[in-house]
């Protein structure tokens, strides 16, 4: 089964910062998770077009990916500000998915947030290994879907570090940092992440 | 004495507003025994909480997707684990997927049931596979029930709704 679906959740007036509208590709073989977090994003009241697909293999394909790493894209890769994935998934992973974004040679490569079910330090740590922004534990929730819109590609200029040159600065890895230390901590702790940290 | 106005309007009323009432009442209690019960949780409120004007028909869409996904993989799972030697590693992917839904949708007994149920995969436990798909049929298809009766509810107070709007 192979599908997308296209849900312009940007229609109403409104702008927010930036006035740029969001466009976010969420990546899930369940369907049940699709619907829920399509809502999730249009309740939010951000600015979101919102594109689902259920497999990571129909993902790169709406990027313009060949899973064939000689061949550089083709199609414009401006079309998706934030892809949001789930790891488990069929034949190709979150995780494969992810490695491909962040392999591909254009200078600002789509930000990927990864959503699984577990909680797992060495999944987590792995995701980030590879540059995923953030990791979310499912299901998600309505806090978990404003944060994204820090995360999106706008193409606006990003705010600066506090203090670091890189561009993944401080306060983004330690919020990575603090999801991994206290992975596992417990049934209340499904989403182990400082809020407040989120970037400017 | 006739009696008060309120109560000949509420007797009166073709499309009585004390049925709409009691509707929504029968509706809240059964809702209310499934978290007492233990098989919703409170994801099932987060469900609740984004339906509205914009997506009436929410909670109806997601406990479908959900229900026809459910019984997809309990139909492949039912094949799997009959079979003299089980490929426990499938029938983990697709109990991992149930479990996964169910815990979006706050089908809290039937998660459980998932969990316990990988237990058994992860221990290449083939009886136990058995008994804990019994399990997992067993809570899904007391929900299934549960939520049949709530989504007709949920559709004569649409209804009703209807009605009165017009």
């Amino acid at each position: 089964m192979e599908e997308v679906e296209k849900r312009d959740e940007g229609s109403h007036d409104g702008m927010l910062e930036g006035g740029v509208e969001v466009r976010v590709l969420v990546v899930d073989d369940s369907p049940v998770d699709r619907r829920m977090v399509e809502v999730l994003l249009k309740k939010s009241g951000a600015m979101f077009q919102v594109t689902s697909v259920d497999s990571a293999k129909r993902a790169m394909e709406v990027l313009g990916l060949s899973e064939d790493k000689t061949k550089s894209p083709v199609v414009d890769d401006q079309k998706v500000d934030i892809i949001l994935t789930d790891y488990c998934m069929p034949e190709m992973t979150g995780y494969d998915l992810l490695k491909a974004v962040k392999e591909q040679s254009c200078q600002k490569p789509i930000p990927v947030i990864v959503m699984s079910s577990e909680n797992e330090p060495q999944r987590i740590n792995r995701c980030r290994a590879i540059g995923a922004e953030d990791f979310i534990i499912k299901p998600l929730q309505t806090n978990d879907v404003l944060r994204l819109r820090s995360y999106a590609r706008t193409g606006l200029p990003p705010p600066p570090p506090p203090s670091s040159s890189s561009k993944a600065g401080t306060k983004r890895k330690m919020t990575i940092d603090l999801l991994a230390e206290s992975g596992g901590s417990g049934s209340e702790r499904r989403r182990p992440r400082l809020t407040g940290l989120a970037m400017a | 004495m006739p009696p008060p106005l309120c109560s000949r309007v509420l007797l009166s009323h073709p499309f009585s507003p004390m049925s709409l009432m009691a509707l929504r009442e029968q509706l809240n209690m059964l809702v209310n025994s499934m978290y007492i019960e233990g098989l919703l949780d409170q994801q099932f409120q987060q469900l609740q909480m984004l339906q509205d004007a914009s997506s009436p028909g929410f909670v109806a869409e997601v406990i479908t997707l959900f229900c026809e996904d459910a019984e997809r993989i309990l139909t492949e799972l039912t094949k799997l684990v009959d079979q003299a030697v089980v490929e426990f590693q499938k029938v983990d992917a697709y109990v991992h997927q149930l479990k996964g839904s169910s815990s979006s949708v706050g089908a809290q007994n039937v998660k459980l049931a998932c969990i316990q149920f990988r237990q058994f995969c992860e221990e290449n436990n083939k009886d136990g596979c058995l008994n804990a798909l019994n399990v997992v049929k067993h809570h899904y298809y007391l929900l299934r029930n549960k939520f049949d009766t709530m989504l007709q509810l949920e559709q004569r107070i649409q209804a009703y709704d209807s009605k009165q709007q017009n």
